[in-house]
C-alpha cells in the first residue's frame, strides 16, 4: 500500500494544491516575511496610503459606473439620481469626489517623502520614474473625471482644458481633436472621456502600480537618511572587545565587577 | 571616475542587502501595522470629506434612503456644490474654474497671455517640469542621501514647492473681470484704436464689454483668453465688411462652419449694427 497522508497534511491539502500550481503561497510568505530596514517610519507609510486612496477611487468608481450614463443628455440626471435618490449614492460619489484630491495629494506627498529620503537614487532610479508616470496618470484621472458630472462647471473648465492640449506644437492640435471626437465638445467628448476615465487610465495605473511595488519588494525601502545606523553602512556595533583579563597586574575598574 | 562611483554603489548596495537581512525586521507584524492605521486614516479621511460635503449643503438630509436631500444645485455647502447647473454650451457669463490640482496651470494661463506666449506657460513649463523630474536620478547622481549635504536638492525642492503653492493660492483666489469693470476700459479702447469721433463705434464697443464677448474674446490685452477665442484687436483689419460682421454676430456657424461662437441673433439690428461698427473700426491701433 501506498503510505497515507498524515491528518495535518489532508487539512492543508487545499493551500499545497495551490502551492504547487501557482507558487502563490510562497510569494505571499515572502511578501509578508521579507525583512525591511529595523528604522522604517510612520513616513514610509505614505506609499500605501496612496495605494489605498487609488482602491477607493477604483472601488467606489465601479459602483458609480453601474448607475452613470455617459450621454449628454442623461449623464446630469443621472448625477442628481446618485446624489439623491440611490442608496448610499451620495456617499460612493462623495468619496470618488473627495478621494480623487485625497489621491492626488498623497502621491504629492509620497513622491516628497522619497525625494527627501534621496530613495529616487541608485538602483531606485526606475521606481522614480515609473512614480512620475502615475503622477502624470492620476492628474489625468482629474482631467477626465471632471467632466463627467457635464454640469456648467465640468463643460466649461473642459473646454479650457482642452484648448490648452490644441495649443501644443505639433501633435497637439490632433490630441484635441481626439479628445473631443470633432471640433467641439459634443456628446462623442462625453464617451471618450468615459472611456478613457474608467478603462484605458485606470488599467494603466493598475500596471503600473504592479511593476512600482515588485520593484518595492525587489530592491527594499531604504533607511531614513538621519539614522544613526541606516541600512547600508555596516554592522551596528563594533565586534565586542575581548574581555580585560583582570587579576594581579591589571586591577579591575572602579566599580566594576570582576568577571571569571 | 564613474567607474568608481559604480563599484563603490553596488558595494553600498550588497551591505543594505546584508544589514537588512542581518538587523532589519519582518514587514509583517511591524511595518505591515503602521500601514495599516495609516491606510485606514485615508479611508475615514475621505469618508468624511463625502460626509461633510453632503451634511453642510443647506436642504433636508434623511439618511440613506431616497430623496436623502432636497438639495437645489445654487446651494453650497462647506466644500461647495453638489452640482452645478447642468452644462449648457450656450451660456456666455460662465467663469471656468478646474479643480483645485490644476489651479497653478490655470494661473500660468493668466500669466501667459493667448495666443502669443501661452505655449510656454501651459505647455512648455509643465513639460520641462515632467523633463526634470523623470530625469532627476540621472541628474543627481551622488549617494549621499541626507538632507543637510544636499543643499542644492533642497533648495531646489523648496523652491518648487514654494512655486507650486503660490501658483495654486494665485489661481484659487484670482477674480475674473466683471462686464461693468470691462465698460470702463472703453474710452481707452476708443483711443487706441482712433474711432473716438465713431459714435456709433463706441457705442459698440460698450456692448461689446456688457455682452460678454471678453468671457470668450480678447481684446487690447482685457478679456478670457483661455477659450481659444481670437483675439479682435485687429478685427476690422481683415476688412470683411460691415454686412458680413452682422452675419456673422446672427448666426456664426453660417459663415464660419465649425465655429464655437454662441449667435446673437436675439439682438436688435441696431446692437448688431453698432457691434459691427466697431468690430470694423478696430484695426489694432496702428
Amino acid at each position: 500500500m501506498a503510505t497515507r497522508m498524515s491528518p495535518q497534511d489532508r487539512i492543508m491539502y487545499p493551500v499545497d494544491w495551490l502551492e504547487e500550481r501557482s507558487g502563490l503561497i510562497g510569494a505571499v510568505r515572502y511578501f509578508l516575511f521579507r525583512r525591511v530596514p529595523s528604522d522604517t517610519n510612520w513616513f514610509q507609510t505614505l506609499g500605501s496610503a496612496t495605494l489605498t486612496a487609488f482602491l477607493v477611487q477604483a472601488t467606489t468608481g465601479v459602483i458609480l459606473a453601474m448607475y452613470y450614463k455617459p450621454d449628454p443628455q442623461e449623464a446630469y440626471p443621472s448625477i442628481v439620481n446618485i446624489t439623491n435618490d440611490v442608496f448610499a449614492g451620495w456617499l460612493v460619489r462623495g468619496m470618488h469626489r473627495w478621494g480623487a484630491s485625497v489621491f492626488i495629494i498623497l502621491m504629492f506627498l509620497h513622491m516628497g517623502r522619497v525625494f527627501l529620503f534621496g530613495a529616487y537614487k541608485y538602483p531606485r532610479e526606475l521606481n522614480w520614474i515609473i512614480g512620475v508616470l502615475l503622477l502624470a496618470l492620476g492628474l489625468a484621472e482629474g482631467f477626465t473625471g471632471y467632466l463627467l458630472p457635464w454640469d456648467q462647471t465640468s463643460y466649461w473648465a473642459t473646454t479650457v482644458g482642452i484648448n490648452i492640449n490644441g495649443s501644443a506644437p505639433f501633435l497637439g492640435p490632433f490630441i484635441a481633436q481626439f479628445l473631443q471626437g470633432g471640433t467641439y465638445i459634443n456628446a462623442d467628448t462625453l464617451s471618450r472621456f468615459y472611456a478613457i476615465h474608467m478603462l484605458l487610465i485606470p488599467g494603466a495605473i493598475f500596471a503600473l502600480i504592479g511593476l512600482h511595488l515588485y520593484l518595492v519588494i525587489r530592491l527594499g525601502v531604504t533607511s531614513p537618511p538621519w539614522s544613526k545606523h541606516p541600512a547600508g553602512s555596516g554592522p551596528t556595533e563594533p565586534p565586542p572587545p575581548a574581555p580585560p583579563r583582570t587579576g594581579l597586574t591589571r586591577p579591575a575598574p572602579r566599580g566594576g565587577t570582576i568577571r571569571g | 571616475m564613474a567607474e568608481d562611483r559604480i563599484v563603490e554603489r553596488k558595494r553600498v548596495f550588497a551591505q543594505y542587502k546584508q544589514d537588512v537581512k542581518e538587523r532589519g525586521k519582518p514587514f509583517y507584524p511591524y511595518a505591515m501595522f503602521h500601514d495599516t492605521v495609516m491606510s485606514l486614516v485615508v479611508v475615514i479621511v475621505i469618508v468624511g470629506l463625502a460626509a461633510i460635503w453632503k451634511f453642510t449643503t443647506p436642504g433636508h438630509h434623511t439618511g440613506f434612503g431616497p430623496h436623502g436631500s432636497t438639495d437645489v444645485p445654487n446651494q453650497a455647502g462647506w466644500l461647495g456644490k453638489l452640482y452645478d447647473q447642468p452644462a449648457d454650451p450656450g451660456t456666455i457669463s460662465f467663469v471656468p474654474r478646474p479643480d483645485w490640482y490644476f489651479y497653478f496651470l490655470f494661473q500660468l494661463l493668466r500669466i501667459f497671455k493667448w495666443p502669443d506666449s501661452v505655449i510656454l506657460g501651459t505647455v512648455g513649463i509643465p513639460t520641462i517640469c515632467l523633463v526634470l523630474l523623470i530625469a532627476l536620478p540621472f541628474i543627481d547622481l551622488r549617494s549621499e542621501r541626507r538632507p543637510s549635504r544636499r543643499p542644492v536638492a533642497m533648495v531646489a525642492a523648496v523652491l518648487a514647492v514654494l512655486s507650486m503653492g503660490i501658483l495654486t493660492y494665485r489661481g484659487a483666489t484670482a477674480k475674473e473681470a466683471l462686464a461693468s469693470e470691462e465698460v470702463t476700459h472703453v474710452p481707452s479702447w476708443a483711443a487706441t484704436e482712433k474711432f473716438t469721433k465713431n459714435k456709433e463705434a463706441v457705442a459698440g464697443a460698450r456692448l461689446f464689454a456688457q455682452l460678454g464677448c471678453l468671457n470668450c474674446h480678447t481684446y487690447l490685452g482685457q478679456g478670457n483668453h483661455n477659450l481659444g477665442a481670437p483675439d479682435l484687436s485687429a478685427e476690422g483689419a481683415k476688412n470683411k465688411g460691415i454686412a458680413f460682421q452682422i452675419a456673422h454676430l446672427k448666426c456664426p456657424q453660417c459663415v464660419n462652419p465649425g465655429s464655437q461662437m454662441i449667435p446673437f441673433a436675439d439682438q436688435p439690428t441696431k446692437n448688431l449694427t453698432a457691434l459691427a461698427t466697431f468690430l470694423e473700426a478696430s484695426k489694432g491701433g496702428k
